[in-house]
């Protein structure tokens, strides 16, 4: 109507999100999946010589079937990201900003305080991804709130000593998926997958409007990827988002634990948040409520475009998965907020 | 407090938002735009003009003002009943012939040319209605018809018989008095149309046929559904435009004493821009006599005006025309727009700061801190039950609840297995109490104050209160009574939690925050129901003491207790007793040991304590988002909490995993177990109290041992 523009002024702004439809269509499979392992803050999953090793805590762990995790180093500060290269050495990002390579304390330029992803490329050159120039890792939900814009993206050539920086204000870089001239990397507050060239730094978003906030990528054995959402998207987050006043405020005197933000697990506490459609209803927690936290994980193709996905709805219990990896057919996924690690098979096929 | 704090206080609890909500739901504010037009209209046009307010100017205005809001009341009639008249115009001009003819050329008295006047108006008015009424021909079309036959006619008979009309000498005082007389300074057409308007606005809004003239209007089918007459319904309003319109020709014929070529020209448009232009709906059902009128002084003052300031014919046109567009455009887009309108301006919040309270989390140490020992109730009507709201047990140890499909269940002693529907109420039953002949009073959420006698019989016992001075909707009528109990003298002391929202929107209620809740009395002698204080932010669970001197009341958003005193030198005042819960009170019920037991119907959460000093963001919310992203008080973990006489906490009972009892809103004590229920869960649980006294009940702690 030709008024439209005039009482536009006055009307409230819808906060959308995009829908849990096609490739993203609910289903119960990471909740109907066996419990690989139980394992607390099951955080970072790489493979190593054909072991799967797990991030937890300040330690790592060899996890085998029907075994309990065994620890195979532990650090002084929290695990934040672990890789493998094809010759078994392992890269581990700590809390504290530190890189250790094969145990080694490897010297790291001054802006890099926030190892979210490590990940060795084919040619053995290591990327770095570095969440934010500003808070640790463990802080990330400070780092979302104030609209962090801070991450970069950092390469190492296999014979150097040197990180070099190929990108940079980045809102927090989650996840990184080596390809043949660069690298895919989760752009997790901008909720995008985007591909930066190694050699000129051209950036190029290959996914976008991503339904959750995406963490770690790996490669799946058929071509393509895994990608792990660690939180789903809210629209009372995203309208958080857009009140300064009150995130402002919220920051200040609320526990982090309590704020309106994503979370790795909920309904732990009867101080978290509640939002009106997740009340308990005759008995029943909607599965479609919204939710401060989910477990999703999705399969993507060469072009990393979405094929299939895994969820653990809002009345779930698999939530805030950070990672998933393929070894011999079979999917894992580290449930952070979950305190386990799930074994699936990986063919989707095979799964119905 | 920050200055910033300071200011959004003063903004939110000082400027009544929730007053702009309130007076939009009124149905008068559909007149509030015609209203400005009118004022703008005549303000306008009053200093353009000298002289326009003179006496002798506006007697002359208003004998034309007269004649034309009675042919516009007529066409009003039919609009409202969803059709559209036309032929006003020819009908006006053959209405005038008429009178004319019979007096000046058949030289007959005055009434028989009244007479003729309108048996011709009421006779093409007949004619119209049983096309467009029985024959069910398009009303636009039909009436088109009418008036260019009629206009023909008319043209035919001006021609033939104007010389006669001229030439007669029949003259009489009646005639000449009412054309140029007045009376009491009123002319005689102003006083035919203010009685007209006054009778029909009565009949439209107070009688029977006006009430199914707007029936048929608003929508046709239901109106013949609901056994309505529609056809002749939509008759008579054509007769009845015809009435109208042949008076306004008999007072056109008194006052020129002829009828020529240009009678009646151009009056169709000129009334039906009236009547769109007042607010009347094109699509009836909805409008009034008096958008009308209002609509005839607008249309009437500017095309006076306009020639009066020199405009030509054309400019009139022009200028009705574009007001006709914009009168139907508004119409249109706020009948569409009106509820998005109310419901974005509606929900007003306040600031709130939240007093620091105790943490009830597991082993914090204090008073408050919660336990497990919740989910270890046995359940009684799992997935039979829903929304018990609040629980009674009689003297033969039946257990009453009831739910959110209006009924009243009992399940039967001792073992609880089988159950019945003890009554069917409606709305939705929350607080119980048994009264000293056993008659069960329940709170009706939505309804109100509601008594069932053991034989079943429900009878309303109280459904209003005074309306307050101030209110704007009116706040007599009970929306959302919560809880009550009985006093020793058989008073019942109940709640009415808000006066802004009804019962099922008190989520709402607690996102806005305002202070409406009330405490109400209703005495059973003489069926009184009286307001004893105003103000509380949903007040909710009443519990008379052990001793009937004061009575407990929980104020739900505040998460406060307030003692009131019966009797004593305190008696009519309240006071705090206990103040800053960590979380939400509901019911309160006596406990054996002499203390009282409450419901906690969820917690208070940081974030949502933050929310209440931000009154702006709330608005936001709850604009922006859909209900079910809306932040709420975590109401998934609930719990019951002790507390004596003296306000202080004895003993805490709590479901943590929210499994079998997330949201408590009612508890009651009886021999021993503790029976839980809560509005939103689908069972009734039984706890088994450790060293409770297995003989109470609380129908003998209020009645004594014989019933």
């Amino acid at each position: 109507m030709i008024f439209d523009p005039f009482l536009d002024l006055f009307r409230g702004k819808a906060v959308t999100i995009p829908p849990l439809d096609g490739a993203f269509r609910p289903n119960t499979r990471l909740d109907e999946a066996d419990v690989f392992s139980t394992l607390s803050d099951a955080d970072n999953l790489t493979i190593s010589n054909g072991r799967l090793i797990a991030s937890s805590g300040n330690g790592l762990f060899v996890i085998e079937a029907g075994k309990e995790p065994v620890v195979v180093e532990t650090f002084d500060a929290m695990v934040t990201a672990v890789a493998a290269s094809s010759t078994g050495e392992l890269a581990v990002g700590l809390d504290t900003g530190h890189l250790l390579i094969s145990g080694n304390d490897v010297e790291l330029p001054g802006a890099v305080r926030c190892i979210t992803a490590l990940a060795f490329a084919p040619d053995g050159a290591l990327w770095l991804a570095n969440g934010s120039s500003e808070h640790s890792p463990s802080a990330w939900a400070s780092d979302l709130m104030q609209k962090g814009r801070s991450g970069s993206i950092w390469k190492r050539h296999l014979h150097s000593t040197e990180f070099k920086l190929i990108a940079d204000k980045i809102a927090f870089p989650y996840g990184l998926y080596p390809t043949a001239n660069g690298v895919v990397f989760s752009e997790s507050w901008a909720h995008r997958l985007v591909h930066v060239n190694g050699i000129d730094g051209s950036r190029k978003t290959v996914l976008d409007h991503l339904p959750g906030y995406p963490a770690r990528l790996s490669k799946a054995a058929a071509g393509g990827a895994w990608l792990s959402l660690f939180a789903p998207r809210n629209r009372l987050i995203e309208f958080i988002l857009q009140e300064s006043q009150y995130r402002r405020d919220m920051m200040t005197e609320v526990p982090r634990e309590y704020w309106i933000a994503p979370a790795l697990a909920s309904s732990r506490s009867f101080l978290e948040p509640l939002q009106c459609g997740g009340i308990k209803t005759m008995g029943i927690h909607k599965p479609w409520s919204p939710s401060r936290s989910y477990g999703l994980v999705v399969r993507l193709d060469d072009a990393m475009q979405p094929l299939d996905s895994l969820h653990s709805r809002a009345n779930g219990a698999r939530h805030g998965i950070c990672s998933a990896v393929e070894m011999n057919g079979q999917l894992f996924a580290a449930s952070k907020g979950g305190d386990c690690i799930l074994a699936l098979p990986a063919d989707p096929e095979e799964a119905h | 407090m920050s200055l910033r704090e300071r200011l959004q206080s003063w903004r939110y609890n000082l400027i009544p938002d929730h007053l702009v909500g309130e007076i939009l739901t009124k149905r008068w504010t559909d007149n509030a735009i015609p209203f400005l037009a009118l004022v703008i209209t005549v303000a306008t046009f009053g200093s353009a003009i000298q002289g326009f307010f003179k006496l002798s100017s506006l007697q002359d205005s208003t004998r034309q003002l007269g004649e034309f809001s009675i042919v516009v009341t007529g066409l009003t009639v039919v609009m409202l009943g969803g059709g559209i008249d036309l032929s006003v115009g020819s009908i006006f001009a053959l209405s005038t012939f008429a009178a004319v003819s019979v007096f000046f050329i058949f030289e007959q008295p005055v009434w028989m040319a009244l007479l003729a006047s309108l048996a011709t108006g009421v006779a093409l008015g007949a004619l119209n209605g049983y096309l467009v009424g029985f024959l069910r021909l398009r009303a636009f079309l039909t009436t088109l018809v009418t008036f260019i036959i009629g206009r023909a006619i008319f043209d035919i008979l001006v021609i033939n018989f104007a010389a006669r009309i001229q030439m007669s000498l029949a003259s009489s005082e009646a005639w000449d008095y009412i054309g140029d007389g007045t009376f009491h300074g009123f002319s005689i057409s102003v006083l035919s149309a203010v009685v007209l308007a006054v009778v029909t606005h009565i009949a439209l809004t107070r009688s029977r046929p006006g009430w199914h003239v707007l029936a048929v209007g608003g929508s046709r089918r239901s109106a013949h559904n609901a056994g309505i007459k529609v056809r002749q319904t939509v008759f008579m309003t054509y007769v009845f435009s015809g009435f109208c319109a042949s008076i306004a020709g008999f007072l056109l014929a008194c006052r020129l004493s002829g009828a020529g070529p240009g009678t009646g020209l151009n009056l169709e448009i000129l009334a039906l821009t009236a009547a769109v232009v007042g607010g009347n709906s094109l699509g009836g059902g909805r409008g009034s006599v008096v958008k009308g009128m209002m609509g005839a002084i607008i249309v009437l003052v500017m095309t006076n005006g306009l020639i009066r300031l020199g405009y030509g014919t054309g400019t009139n046109q022009m200028v009705l025309g574009l007001m006709l567009a914009a009168a139907v455009t508004i119409d249109i887009r706020w009948l569409k727009n009106r509820h998005k309108v109310l419901n974005e301006v509606y929900v007003a919040p306040v600031y709130l700061k939240m007093g620091e309270t105790q943490s009830a989390v597991p082993g914090s140490g204090t008073g408050y801190a919660l336990n497990d020992r919740l989910s270890q109730t046995d359940f009684i009507g799992l997935s039979q039950l829903e929304g018990p709201e609040d629980v009674i047990l009689d003297r033969d140890d039946h257990l009453y609840c009831g739910t959110r499909h209006g009924e009243i269940i009992r399940f039967f002693a001792p073992d609880y297995n089988r159950s019945e529907v003890f009554a069917h109420i409606g709305g939705f039953p929350l607080g119980l109490a048994f009264d000293r002949s056993g008659n069960l009073i329940s709170c009706v959420g939505a309804m109100g104050l509601y008594s069932i006698s053991p034989k079943r019989e429900v009878a309303k016992l109280s459904a209003e209160t005074a309306r307050s001075w101030t209110s704007v909707v009116d706040d007599a009528r009970l929306r959302d009574p919560n809880d009550c109990d009985i006093a020793p003298d058989g008073r019942i002391y109940f709640t009415d939690s808000t006066k802004r929202y009804d019962a099922h929107d008190w989520a709402l209620d607690s996102i806005e925050n305002r202070p409406t809740g009330r405490l109400l009395v209703y005495d059973p002698k003489d069926g009184s129901t009286r307001t004893l204080l105003d103000g509380y932010r949903y007040t909710n669970g009443v519990c008379i003491a052990h001793d009937g001197r004061s009575l407990f009341f929980a104020e739900s958003w505040a998460c406060r207790v307030h003692r009131y005193w019966l009797e004593g030198p305190k008696a009519g005042t309240a006071e705090c007793i206990i103040k800053d819960m960590p979380g939400y009170p509901d019911n309160i019920n006596r406990a054996s040991d002499g203390s009282y037991w409450m419901a906690w119907l969820g917690m208070r959460t940081p974030s949502f304590d933050l929310s209440l000093r931000h009154p702006a963001m709330r608005k936001r919310m709850t604009r922006r988002l859909p209900q079910d992203e809306w932040l709420f008080p975590n109401i998934n973990t609930g719990g019951v909490v002790k507390f004596n006489e003296t306000g202080k906490i004895v003993d805490t009972f709590g479901d943590l995993s929210g499994t079998s009892h997330p949201m408590v809103t009612s508890m009651r004590e009886h021999k021993g177990y503790l029976f839980i229920g809560g509005i939103l869960n689908n069972r009734i649980g039984r706890y088994r109290i450790p060293g409770a006294d297995e003989t109470w009940t609380s129908a003998t702690s209020y009645w004594g041992t014989t019933p």
